[in-house]
């Protein structure tokens, strides 16, 4: 699977999970200050990607990524 | 009959089934056993079948107090991950809830998920860390929360409060910066499990420097944020402040500082800081200057209870707080 390829699901994941528009975000977006999210819904991200994505990633170190982009680059790592 | 001493009462009336990952270790073992056989809890050790039955031969117990749990039965995982996705609420789908119970921890808290056990007890192998990244993702954060958490339960001598000499404080562990939404998830995770563990009317006091706008700034408004969104979220609860900590719990203060109604000022009986530097040095200073025994941290916040250890805890400790933990799960079920 190309980056890219990974980057659209995620972006579609990414926006079912935060309840935001597939268009508002984009692979600079920053989850703390963009989505200001909570844990609750990491696991629910975290929990799609290991579904879809068949790669089995830990909620610590999706916890730790600053941007969509980093978390890409986790998935990719794991694949 | 001190507080401890009665929550052991209570679990004995009630004996809830206990899930034990961590079943091989020497400590983990002796604790369950001594609650099992006790009447306490109904232990199930999750692991290796042939594992555990040579080290509770080995270790020279009765192997009858013990529900063993295969985590190598196929059939019995089959008839877990079917009960589990088939769950309202659950996210996970089957080979990837598979790939997470290969580990014992997830294993147990896909049962308690499964009501196959009551509480999923841990953390003398496992770090504080994992049980909670564990926590989050099988057994799951209770709808209208923003954030998992604790409580403590202080008995401190000499305190005469609205619940005498003890006093439920939070979050003196978990959340280390809340935001207001955040702050108000603790406080009413702190009133439920208040209620399920010792049945009390939670009177919950949101404190800071201030009460009732007597000061002004940033770290005031977080909490007068808080109070408001509890109340928004469970206006059943009642979840008061901003409170100065002696207009929090003390009468005749509240009377003077606080000039309007209120269900909590003077008689609190949980007590939520503003964030953890506040939270830990509270508890320091009760532990060395009140000479209190402080119970805890219970961890909340859970759609079930999820129980951590310290993991240089004595099977005394160990099994105080297991004891515990079983009498928040049966509370949590009335």
């Amino acid at each position: 699977m190309s980056r890219q390829e990974i980057l659209d699901q995620v972006l579609n994941m990414v926006a079912m999970s935060y309840k935001k528009e597939v268009s508002e975000l984009s692979e600079s977006t920053s989850f703390k200050t963009d989505l200001n999210g909570a844990s609750v819904q990491m696991v629910a991200l975290v929990s799609e990607i290991e579904n879809e994505l068949d790669v089995a990633l830990m909620l610590a170190d999706a916890s730790a990524c600053e941007t969509i982009s980093d978390l890409v680059d986790l998935i990719e790592e794991e694949m | 009959m001190s507080i401890i001493e009665k929550i052991f009462e209570k679990a004995k009336q009630n004996p809830q089934r206990v899930a034990f990952p961590e079943a091989l270790n020497e400590k983990m073992m002796q604790a369950a056993y001594e609650a099992g056989s006790e009447g306490y809890i109904r232990p199930i050790l999750v692991g290796d079948e042939a594992e555990i039955k040579a080290a509770i031969k080995e270790r020279g117990y009765k192997e009858e107090v013990f529900t063993i749990v295969d985590v190598n039965n196929e059939d019995y995982k089959t008839m877990l991950v079917e009960k589990y996705t088939a769950l309202p609420e659950t996210r996970l789908k089957e080979k990837a809830l598979r790939r997470r119970m290969e580990d014992k921890l997830q294993f147990a808290m896909v049962m308690q998920a499964a009501d196959e056990a009551d509480v999923t007890f841990a953390g003398i192998d496992y770090t504080t860390g994992d049980v909670l990244l564990a926590g989050q993702m099988i057994i799951g954060i209770k709808p209208g929360l923003a954030t998992i958490s604790s409580i403590g339960l202080c008995d401190i001598p000499g305190y005469d409060g609205s619940e005498g000499s003890l006093l439920a404080i939070g979050d003196s562990a978990v959340c280390t910066n809340p935001n207001s939404e955040q702050l108000a998830s603790i406080a009413i995770a702190a009133c439920d499990t208040v209620k399920s563990l010792l049945d009390w009317e939670p009177r919950c006091a949101c404190v800071s420097y201030s009460t009732c706008g007597s000061g002004q700034g940033e770290l005031i408004d977080k909490v007068t944020e808080a109070v408001k969104i509890a109340n928004e979220l469970r206006p059943d609860l009642a979840i008061d402040g901003e409170f100065q900590l002696d207009a929090a719990i003390n009468p005749a203060v509240a009377q003077k500082k606080v000039n309007r109604e209120s269900k909590v000022a003077g008689k609190a009986n949980v007590v939520i800081w503003p964030d953890l530097n506040v939270g830990n040095v509270a508890v320091k200073l009760i532990q060395q200057f009140g000479h209190a025994d402080a119970y805890g941290p219970m961890l909340q916040g859970f759609n079930k209870v999820v129980c951590d250890c310290s993991r240089s805890a004595p099977v005394s400790e160990l099994k105080g707080n297991i004891v515990i933990s079983a009498v928040r799960a049966a509370g949590e079920k009335r």
